[in-house]
């Protein structure tokens, strides 16, 4: 069995990447909103792990560490600001936020 | 990792105690001036501890931080923002009840990762400091509880988690191209192989979009006036300098190593960014209502003036930038540090009409907001006008010729709606205003940073003359 070249790897973060982006463009629960995002970081990590792989290195699979840090960090806040947010509005839908304008 | 390694990380450690120094204090005893005066001091401590350093022999530390002159005297200007910015919150906080403790510990964290992203010479530290400073700023934007405060703590939450992952992806590429990640290792093989490849020019793409995100450039500005006009007014102050200040020094560490201005295509990406963010931050500001949403679409604008330097090259335009963001730092926590001593938690002051006759009643903060406009302005004696003539004298000595017209353009434009808001403030009412008490703390604040205003547009020297030991251990 050949190993899988790291041009590869890049490829499929590439389109998952994508994936999360659209994502957040065109759902419009916050919910949803948010696992996109983590979807686009997820993406950024692989493509970390597949270029430290590439060269041989461990620094690739360090940053993934971080990442995962940082987006466990990240949702925590989002959580719970999307709670407050359906306390208050008593939806989830990213067009209600529109209290400020101009 | 040695003894020296880590008195320069001194600053760092201090204002990371001090955060936790007010966690463990609050365990015990909870009061609302203790917190305060705890933070103030952490970042007196930390200021001081940066001044001392300043001018020793660069440290690097383990490949993730320099600590040069370049960095300590961005980590001073944003610990001394972040002080004005905690003197100001003092006041501001106190008209709601609560001991704030979270308040207080987030702006450290905050500042800590400015602080990091000031010294950073590594993705993964460029990474952590700027994560640190925007998870704070999450929750600190939505602070307030209001329903416009949460919804701009979601769409602030959104698009920097967003900016974030553009970010990363691009140093991926990077990374995937380079195999290092170290920013002098990377400029060295970039310029020794000639990597241009689709894959390098698309990541560093993307690290400029992730940066303009956080930048607040045109076209990536869009959250500005919401996040601005929804957090509290202290908080405004914070994102729109120390926030966009670490992320502006350390892309223009960054790509000065990297030599962006060399590369043609980048050069008019940022060239076409510039020219867009002026125009539309001027344009927008024109007609708004809410002093606040003013404050964000002119500081959007200036972001455009200050690529103006950014690219031009040489030493003149490190200078540049770095006096022009210290003028731009007074200018805005002053212009936010009126609003805040006149607002209350619950209840914010941000309209327009809300200001007329502010002069009758308040002759002392009218006058520190039009010192504060005038030098948003650019008019000669404030701290604005040497700004101004640096970033012209920058372009003039590049031959900038597209990006000085337009520079001169809008600072004519945003004279309208600057003088608009001095008329208001002077305008004769017929019913005065209830005289409200101020806040001492913020009062102070604000007369200090008038004072700096006037100092630094009257004589400037003792400041360029610091900031040309800083450029030079950058160019």
């Amino acid at each position: 069995m050949g190993t899988i070249p790291a041009e590869h790897a890049l490829m499929l973060a590439a389109l998952l990447f994508v994936l999360g982006a659209v994502g957040v463009l065109v759902r419009r629960d916050i919910i949803f909103i948010l696992m996109s995002i983590e979807i686009m970081l997820n993406a950024a990590g692989l493509a970390f792990i597949a270029s430290g792989y590439k060269w041989g290195q461990a620094d690739g699979q360090v940053m993934f560490m971080f990442i995962l840090t940082m987006a466990g960090a990240e949702v925590a806040v989002g959580l719970a600001l999307a709670l407050q947010f359906y306390r208050k509005q008593k939806t989830l839908d990213a067009d209600s936020a529109n209290k400020m304008r101009g | 990792m040695n003894a020296s390694d880590l008195i320069d990380l001194f600053p760092l450690i201090i204002i990371a105690s001090f955060a936790i120094i007010i966690m463990i204090v609050n365990i015990f005893y909870r009061k609302h001036e203790v917190n305060a005066v705890l933070a103030i001091s952490g970042l007196l401590l930390a200021f001081m501890t940066t001044a001392g350093l300043f001018g020793s022999v660069p440290g690097r530390t383990a490949n993730l931080l320099t600590i040069d002159s370049y960095a300590l005297f961005f980590m001073g200007l944003f610990f001394a923002a972040t002080l004005a910015i905690t003197a100001l919150s003092y006041g501001y906080n106190k008209t709601h009840e609560g001991s704030h403790e979270a308040f207080y510990i987030l702006l450290l964290i905050a500042v800590l990762g400015s602080a990091v992203l000031a010294a950073s010479s590594h993705f993964v530290s460029f990474f952590l400091g700027l994560e640190m400073l925007s998870i704070s700023l999450y929750a600190l934007i939505a602070y307030r509880r209001g329903e416009r405060s949460n919804e701009a703590g979601i769409k602030y939450l959104v698009l920097a988690g967003l900016s974030s992952s553009f970010l990363l992806f691009g140093m991926a590429l990077v990374y995937a191209q380079t195999g290092t990640m170290e920013f002098s290792e990377i400029a060295s093989v970039s310029s020794a192989s000639q990597v241009r490849s689709l894959a390098m020019s698309s990541g560093v793409l993307l690290i400029i979009v992730g940066a303009g995100f956080k930048l607040a450039l045109v076209p990536f500005h869009m959250w500005t006036p919401d996040v601005y006009e929804g957090s509290p007014a202290p908080i405004s102050a914070f994102v729109a300098t120390v926030s966009k200040g670490a992320v502006f020094a350390l892309i223009l560490r960054f790509f000065t190593l990297i030599d962006i201005q060399a590369d043609g295509r980048f050069f008019l990406v940022f060239t076409i960014i510039a020219v867009a963010s002026m125009f539309t931050g001027n344009l927008l500001a024109l007609y708004q209502n809410n002093i606040k949403r003013v404050l964000a679409y002119s500081s959007i604008a200036h972001l455009g003036y200050l690529l103006v330097a950014f690219l031009s090259n040489g030493a003149l335009a490190i200078t540049a930038v770095s006096f022009y963001l210290t003028a731009y730092f007074i200018t805005i926590i002053g212009a936010f540090g009126v609003i805040t001593v006149l607002s209350r938690a619950d209840e914010e002051r941000e309209f327009l009409d809300q200001y007329r006759g502010l002069a009758q009643t308040h002759p002392l903060l009218s006058g520190v907001f039009t010192a504060m406009l005038l030098s948003f302005a650019g008019i000669p004696l404030t701290a604005g006008f040497i700004g101004k003539f640096y970033l012209v004298s920058a372009g003039v000595n590049s031959a900038l010729w597209l990006l000085i017209f337009s520079l001169v353009v809008n600072s004519a434009i945003s004279i309208f709606y600057y003088l608009r808001i001095i008329a208001a403030l002077y305008e004769a009412v017929p019913e005065k205003m209830i005289e409200i008490p101020l806040p001492l703390a913020g009062t102070i604040a604000i007369s200090a940073l008038m004072l700096m205003l006037m100092c630094l547009g009257i004589y400037p020297s003792q400041l360029i003359r610091l900031i040309q030991i800083t450029a030079a251990t950058l160019g």
